[in-house]
């Protein structure tokens, strides 16, 4: 797999800040050409209050390609597509599919269309299998019932057809996430949509099954389908897409033919600035071992061993569910073990409290920031509070005097950029990326020995992610141990000293961050690879 | 990156938060189910040939005209006892419905100690009410204990308890606590001048401070102190409030107790004024749990909130009595009325929480930002 060219400016950078100027034609597919476009959104308005989503947004799908939709968070990519798909009615502009101008009422309405969408979250029955999955609500019938073996036929011809090979007779909640994927796909097939929707599709994806991925999109494509592929992922785009369109803050912003652009280009159309991309930060210099956890188990986790020293980053990379989450929770004392020892500079707090284990120096930014990370219906200084509150917050006798709270939100909020309008605002007003920063800012406050971070960037913007690791990088060079859990193997690569690889609850290869390239850290974490012995100090534990 | 947080902002902020403030209560869905309860209450009056100003008119006058306060005040000492026991667990989320038990258990306690202690009246006075306190507290920790060691929900814990100590306090009033004498089951009467004492010849007494006093020192832990954040913090995200190390059980045994000490408060303040006695039944037939509960909901567990609303309800309960002497309206108005108030308050503890989870699917990296609200995808294949 080849990386995008992150630091060669795009020629078309330039052009994006005057709108007009930057819309170039989009490349019209030789073999489409004299169709009418797959899909054809026109001044497409859509308000909700106090926000303008979608302003006058014109999108023109061609049949036979692969196009993307891209912008960030809140650029209105996800109510375009409920526009299209009928789960919203825009406020002005018209929708033609296949050239017919149509309004859709539901999504019900857009499948009869020929229009299917691949959700973020799968819609399928995980107790039924691949067959009844594809077929439900269309459903092959004999004398009124199910004909399971015209089902299992039927995926087994489209499976055949488009290389999206499952085996009808699995049930789903035995499939990996990746072969999920295809039977969500198969489903839309099977009601003949002719132009699918997938909304941002390979977040749960193994690097291998994302390329797998790939080669069924455009094997669609080749049999004359359309994708339109809602994504903020930039390498997918330019290794797998025709077209890029681009929204920010609810317009189009650039109009792009992949072939003619770059990583950068697009990231600049994207945050209207340039900005470096994959940044790789320099190596830290590794004190005392702070954390040290040996032989650690429990549900989701086995026999993990694991060293973070001072100045340090250490990086768990791993697709999602492979065990990383219960590790961090244990860590921080939201799980009790079942094996192992974890020590904390040099103190044992195998069976220690959570508020334990924060008193001894352990900070903890969780995955999920809305459910765990912060009460989203609290203040801004309520949040920044929390942790603080018993500690330098409060005076002896238990009290917290609320001007405490918020003079400790002011300097939070300062200090960390985090844009809020008042700490009386509540959490749920602040945008992702600040309210990642918040969690972030909250926790380094604490200037704990040891951090655990999870998923530091996960549907923050490119601007509030260089800033994110700009911080964690900082707090790592003034002496602290950082324990970083990512899905994203460029963030693994770019901040992590060392790089950890979780399969299956184990650790299964550990490596130095020099020896660790894309191709191999894929590799094991699909479960490929074998212990590599690098160069660390981890216990090897058995590879299966 | 700039703060957007200057210095001239947030003075601007502090002004306006005042002005702020009492938009936002004129707008909130309480004042709203309020003003819909009172406009439908007219529609009902309306209907069945009644004059709805006068019979508001009489509730108004009937409870806080001369001759109504004091009887408001008293109702309002007990609801507003119930309605804070409520509120405190309430506020972190944990709903106690075992008040009854807790009260009347109270209320035995405060009895007994009045009937039986051998120290001058104004100690055993004190002495009843801490036994009612503690027997309230006790119990009420029974129902926290059941949650946290052996999973019962408290709800269903603390509602359960609830029967067996009205039952058993019935038992204890018609056999072995019984006035030798009396056809009513109830105790004897408490000895001269084991009594609360009571605002010139009203039937207010001192109660009604100790209960202020109970909600003074709520508002004063809910704002200011330490505990008090964790609790509010507890019942806006309890995941949040314990990934931070709030340890669950020990907040849920705490609060509860808490709350059934207020309860048992409750009972023996009844006990210790008029009748002076326990008398089965006299505790829980007016409702207060349930009042309390209503008052507690109303006012999102806010402590001067639950403070306002237990008056609203008690001049209610109060004004409804003068309301069906003067115009013949019968009382059960406001109890409708209370019910459509509640009604239209659950239909806005479902709105915004909706609104708030759709965005948040599992596995969804996308935020909701309401600066640029992207509905997130969430059409079924329907």
């Amino acid at each position: 797999m080849t990386r995008p060219p992150s630091d060669i400016p795009a020629a078309g950078v330039g052009e994006v800040d005057g709108q007009e100027e930057a819309l170039t034609p989009a490349a019209r597919p030789p073999h489409a050409a004299g169709l009418s476009p797959a899909v054809e959104l026109r001044g497409i308005t859509k308000r909700f209050p106090g926000t303008l989503a979608n302003d006058a947004v014109d999108l023109t799908v061609r049949r036979g390609e692969i196009h993307a939709l891209m912008g960030e968070n809140g650029a209105g990519k996800s109510t375009l597509m409920s526009v299209l798909y009928g789960m919203e009615r825009p406020d002005a502009g018209s929708i033609r599919v296949d050239g017919t101008e149509v309004s859709f009422g539901s999504p019900s309405a857009a499948m009869a269309a020929g229009l299917g969408m691949v959700h973020q979250s799968f819609k399928l029955f995980d107790s039924l299998t691949v067959a009844e999955n594809v077929v439900y609500r269309a459903e092959p019938r004999r004398f009124g019932l199910l004909d399971r073996a015209a089902a299992r036929r039927r995926v087994r011809e489209l499976g055949a057809e488009h290389g999206l090979v499952v085996d009808p007779d699995a049930r789903v909640g035995d499939l990996p996430v990746g072969l999920r994927q295809r039977v969500e796909i198969l489903k839309l097939l099977h009601r003949g949509a002719r132009t699918l929707i997938l909304d941002e599709p390979t977040a749960v994806l193994t690097p291998a099954e994302a390329d797998a991925l790939f080669v069924v999109l455009r094997s669609l494509t080749a049999r004359g389908r359309t994708v339109i592929l809602v994504t903020h992922k930039l390498r997918e785009v330019l290794e797998g897409s025709d077209n890029v369109t681009v929204l920010r803050d609810g317009r189009v912003v650039a109009r792009l033919r992949t072939a003619d652009t770059s990583g950068a280009g697009i990231a600049a159309a994207m945050t209207g600035r340039e900005v470096e991309l994959d940044r790789v930060h320099p190596p830290g210099t590794p004190g005392d071992v702070v954390l040290d956890v040996e032989g650690l188990s429990t549900a989701g986790v086995h026999d993990v061993g694991l060293s973070v020293r001072a100045g340090e980053i250490v990086g768990i990379a791993g697709v999602a569910g492979n065990g990383q989450s219960e590790l961090v929770e244990t860590l921080a004392g939201l799980r009790p073990v079942s094996a192992g020892r974890v020590g904390l500079r040099g103190e044992d707090i195998t069976h220690a409290s959570a508020t334990e284990r924060r008193a001894k120096g352990l900070a903890y930014v969780p995955e999920d920031r809305h459910a765990v990370g912060t009460a989203p219906a609290a203040s801004v200084a309520d949040n920044l509070a929390m942790g603080h509150h018993r500690t330098s917050l409060s005076s002896r006798h238990g009290l917290l005097p609320p001007s405490a709270v918020r003079s400790h939100a002011r300097d939070l909020v300062e200090r960390f950029g985090i844009k809020a309008s008042t700490p009386d605002v509540p959490a749920s007003a602040l945008s992702g990326g600040n309210l990642q920063k918040l969690l972030i800012g909250r926790e380094l406050a604490h200037g704990a020995p040891l951090l655990l971070v999870e998923q530091p960037t996960r549907g923050v913007d490119i601007g509030a992610i260089q800033a994110i690791h700009d911080e964690l990088v900082a707090y790592r060079d003034a002496g602290h141990a950082v324990l970083l859990v990512s899905a994203e193997l460029s963030e693994i690569r770019g901040l992590a000293d060392r790089i950890l690889v979780m399969y299956e609850g184990r650790v299964t290869a550990s490596y130095d961050r020099s020896d660790a390239d894309e191709a191999t850290l894929g590799l094991a974490m699909a479960g490929g690879a074998p212990d590599t012995s690098a160069a660390n100090d981890t216990p090897a534990p058995d590879g299966d | 990156m700039a703060s957007a947080l200057d210095l001239a902002r947030i003075k601007g902020a502090a002004r306006s938060r005042g002005a702020a403030r009492i938009k936002g209560a004129l707008r909130s869905p309480v004042t709203f189910s309020v003003v819909a309860g009172l406009v439908i209450g007219a529609l009902f009056l309306v209907g069945t040939g009644a004059d709805p100003l006068a019979a508001y008119g009489a509730v108004v006058s009937g409870s806080l005209g001369a001759d109504g306060i004091g009887s408001t005040l008293t109702t309002g000492t007990s609801v507003l006892g119930m309605a804070l026991a409520l509120a405190i667990p309430l506020r972190a989320g944990l709903i106690n419905l075992g008040g009854d038990g807790q009260m009347v258990l109270g209320g035995i306690a405060a009895a007994v100690t009045g009937l039986y202690s051998p120290l001058p009246a104004p100690l055993t006075v004190v002495l009843a009410l801490l036994a009612g306190v503690s027997a309230g507290a006790a119990y009420a920790a029974l129902a926290a204990l059941c949650e946290n060691r052996f999973g019962v929900p408290l709800l269903v814990s603390s509602l359960l308890l609830s029967y067996p100590a009205t039952s058993l306090a019935s038992y204890l009033v018609r056999y072995p606590l019984k006035e030798p004498g009396s056809s009513l089951p109830q105790t004897r009467r408490l000895p001269e001048g084991v009594a609360l004492p009571a605002f010139g010849t009203s039937t207010v007494t001192a109660g009604l401070v100790l209960v202020v006093l109970a909600a003074a020192a709520y508002w004063f832990a809910d704002r200011r102190t330490a505990i008090g954040y964790e609790i509010r913090m507890t019942g806006l995200n309890a995941r949040f409030a314990a990934y931070a190390g709030v340890e669950r059980k020990g907040l849920t045994l705490r609060l509860v107790a808490t709350s059934g000490a207020l309860a048992g408060l409750v009972g023996a303040i009844g006990v210790l004024s008029f009748p002076y006695r326990f008398l089965d039944g006299s505790l829980t037939a007016p409702g207060y749990t349930w009042t309390g509960l209503t008052a507690a909901l109303l006012a999102a567990a806010a402590p001067l909130g639950t403070v306002v609303a237990a008056f609203f309800f008690a001049v209610l309960q109060v004004g409804g009595l003068s309301m069906e002497r003067t115009t013949e309206v019968p009382r059960e108005l406001t109890q409708v009325l209370q019910a459509i108030v509640i009604v239209f308050l659950a239909a806005r503890l479902r709105f915004p929480r909706l609104r708030r989870r759709k965005p948040q699917q599992p596995q969804e990296p996308a935020d909701p930002a309401p600066t640029a609200r992207e509905p997130a995808s969430q059409g079924e294949f329907a």
